[in-house]
């Protein structure tokens, strides 16, 4: 991790984000709850400024897809700007799905499971991607808009696509809360990449955000 | 009548936020702890009137730590204070004997509602 690469947020701006982070899953997942029947023990989020040229490195670092990796990708629009993703690591996306429908059966052999469970982890991406982005955005004064959210599929090996249209001397915030869903013992992590271009954004927002517990 | 208030939270910005939202004319002596740990060590040491106690923290968390605290003290008051409203992390903190609980971020109308209805609690306890 490039640490130098972080000349753009300070330790306290840092404090702020997680704590905003901390805040928006918590939301997220109350809004799962709603959904389904499941309990989400949450974690500490963490945030680092990584060079953008860092990123797909980074991200196959974190993700260590063993090609048995459930991946969900939601792109977002606004003053803050990036991509969500959703990640379940070695096969508890499929455990996950199983034991919110235990009467399917999520095999690879099955088209009919493998469309239910494309079906399923979208639902699940929606609502933990679009809540945590959505609350970040609300306590930040701003709004997004997004893309419909995708399974990554075939893809996970090489994240270089999603930084093709970045500057790669440029810097990315990567904010990342590990979870689980404790039933199943089921773990999995969100990751919210954000640019530069939203960087100078970000922070006059979390300044203002603060200002207003002066 | 209400002296010592701990805030227990990892988060040095969320205790910022929420000591912001304590009235600053009432005299309250106002402690931090930045974990369940420490939270627990602070409340034997100071003895507060009141706890307010985020859920996920290091070393710690303020499930445990509010078990503890209830142990050593059945009478303390512990006011959660989290982003974590799943309905069963709700009911947890109830029934580990959590005053209320309070959804982050903090906001100084819930807080000060809190501390009053505190107030209440232990005025009736002393006039018994």
């Amino acid at each position: 991790m490039n640490q130098a690469a972080s000349p753009n947020l300070s330790e306290d701006e840092k404090d702020i984000l997680q704590e905003i982070m901390n805040i928006a899953f918590g939301n997220a997942t109350a809004d799962l709850a709603e959904v389904v029947d499941i309990y989400v023990m949450l974690s500490i989020p963490n945030i680092q400024v990584i060079g953008i040229g860092e990123l797909p490195s980074y991200l196959k670092d974190t993700i260590k897809d063993d090609g048995e990796s459930s991946i969900v990708e939601q792109k977002f629009w606004g003053n803050f700007k990036g991509s969500g993703l959703l990640v379940f690591p070695s096969g508890s996306g499929k455990d996950l799905l199983a034991f919110l429908d235990d009467k399917a059966d999520y095999t690879y052999e099955s088209n009919a499971a493998a469309t239910l469970e494309k079906g399923g982890l979208l639902e699940i991406g929606n609502i933990l991607i679009g809540a945590c982005v959505g609350k970040v955005s609300e306590l930040l004064g701003t709004f997004v808009t997004y893309s419909p959210p995708q399974v990554l599929q075939g893809k996970a090996s090489d994240y270089n696509y999603l930084i093709e249209h970045f500057d790669p001397q440029q810097t990315a915030i990567v904010m990342k809360t590990i979870f689980t869903f404790k039933e199943k013992d089921i773990n999995g992590f969100l990751l919210i990449l954000t640019n530069h271009e939203s960087i100078d954004w970000l922070q006059k927002a979390l300044h203002e955000f603060m200002d207003s517990y002066e | 009548m209400i002296n010592k208030i701990l805030i227990v939270d990892d988060s040095p910005v969320a205790r910022r936020m929420l000591k912001t939202c304590i009235p600053k004319d009432k005299g309250y002596e106002v402690f931090e702890a930045g974990n369940g740990q420490e939270g627990f060590e602070k409340y034997k040491e100071l003895k507060p009137d009141i706890v307010f106690m985020d859920l996920t923290m290091p070393v710690m968390d303020g499930y445990q730590a509010t078990a503890k605290i209830k142990e050593f003290d059945k009478e303390a008051v512990v006011i959660v204070t989290t982003a974590d409203i799943q309905p069963k992390s709700i009911a947890s903190v109830m029934e580990l004997g959590a005053f209320t609980l309070l959804k982050k971020p903090a906001k100084a109308e819930s807080i000060q509602e809190a501390i009053s209805k505190v107030e209440i609690k232990l005025k009736k306890l002393q006039e018994k």
